[in-house]
């Protein structure tokens, strides 16, 4: 398998603040990839925008792998709105 | 003072535990039962904690009568379990520490079995619980592997076993009754041998039975017997403690965080091999 066939998806998900952001990027940057799933995953933090770029040699590996975060990201989402907003500005904890 | 709040999700029960310095405020619970002859797979368990996790967090907080603001730190299940449901119980754990700005620690599960497949024994509200209730009215004792290698105990082979002579039994004369019991003395004998090992290795003189399995009333006694011989105190508890709940994992996180133990957030992921020997009791001084 060369690079050639590598195929990406990238995500662009705006919050309402950049500290709602920070939150979401922190608690699903911890999980990574399974080792033999094929894919990388590579978060980034831009103001209040999350951006996630998802590359695999196969789609069905992109669409697991996007499935799982998208499913992750809707139970942060959800979490946030029935037990937030962040108390504070930051996280002061290691 | 130690207020900690625990999550649980490493199999199919979801568990959800807030204490302070050691006495219970909250313990709440959710099982995924599946039908009869069926286990729990991780894709419908992992669903299941996704569907349950934020009622039973307002449940537990509700009846701790606490806020957030008056917890320490935050405690979930790190592994031995199922991936997928570890992983969603860990989402929620970490959102709400950076939501709260708490601290984190991941607690080691330890230990979990299941069995009764076989028999088609119904999993509700346990499939050890109808297993024992089964087992009381056995009493044609059929020879089963018993695997003990050291400390290790091996059960692979005893479902095997069953799965490939269950039928040609029943007719023979054994009823699901006398497997049941068959199955729980010889599963049981093999951990009280190695519990016993395990007392003369580290000279201890103390048992301590927890798991599921260790509401059954005939792992207590035969454990209770071995004790008694070797003159060891038994230590059991009922089903609200035994099996899988939120408040072993507050417990254990909450003395962690007195011995000053801190978990960096990039650690604060799961899995699913977690030795106990791994984990450093720092919390201990004997």
């Amino acid at each position: 398998m060369s690079q050639l066939n590598e195929k990406s998806i990238e995500l662009e998900i705006p919050f309402q603040t950049s500290r709602i952001a920070e939150v979401v990027y922190d608690v699903l940057r911890v999980d990574k990839e399974p080792k033999r799933g094929g894919v990388a995953k590579v978060l980034s933090l831009t103001g209040n925008i999350l951006t996630v770029k998802f590359s695999a040699q196969l789609t069905r590996q992109l669409r697991v792998s996007v499935n799982g975060f998208l499913e992750k990201l809707d139970l942060t989402l959800e979490t946030v709105q029935l037990f937030g907003p962040p108390v504070s500005e930051s996280y002061s904890h290691y | 003072m130690v207020v900690a709040i625990g999550f649980e999700g490493s199999a199919n029960k979801l568990g959800i535990g807030i204490v302070k310095d050691g006495e219970i405020l909250s313990n709440c619970r959710r099982t995924y039962i599946t039908p009869p002859g069926e286990g729990f797979m991780p894709r419908e368990t992992a669903q299941h904690h996704r569907q349950n996790i934020l009622q039973l967090l307002k449940e537990s907080l509700e009846k701790s009568g606490l806020r957030p603001e008056d917890i320490d730190v935050i405690c979930y299940t790190k592994g031995p379990g199922m991936g997928a449901p570890l992983a969603m119980v860990a989402v929620v754990a970490r959102t709400v520490a950076q939501l709260w700005n708490k601290p984190l620690l991941g607690v080691n599960h330890c230990i979990g079995h299941r069995f009764a497949r076989v028999l088609k024994i119904s999993n509700d509200p346990s499939p050890g619980y109808n297993i024992e209730q089964l087992a009381k009215k056995g009493n044609k004792y059929l020879q089963l592997p018993y695997c003990v290698k050291g400390m290790d105990v091996s059960f692979s082979g005893i479902l095997t076993y069953m799965e490939e002579r269950t039928n040609s039994l029943l007719k023979a004369g054994y009823t699901a009754e006398d497997l049941c019991f068959s199955l729980q003395e010889t599963v049981f004998a093999m951990l009280v041998e190695t519990t016993e090992r395990a007392l003369a290795h580290c000279n201890s003189d103390e048992v301590l039975i927890v798991g599921g399995v260790g509401c059954n009333i005939r792992l207590q006694e035969m454990m209770g017997q071995m004790c008694a011989e070797r003159g060891a105190k038994l230590f059991a508890t009922d089903e609200r403690f035994c099996i899988d709940n939120g408040v072993m994992i507050a417990h254990t996180g909450a003395e962690m965080f007195k011995a000053g133990m801190k978990l960096p957030w990039i650690y604060s992921s799961i899995t699913q091999r977690y030795r106990t020997d791994e984990v450093e009791a720092a919390w201990r001084d004997d």
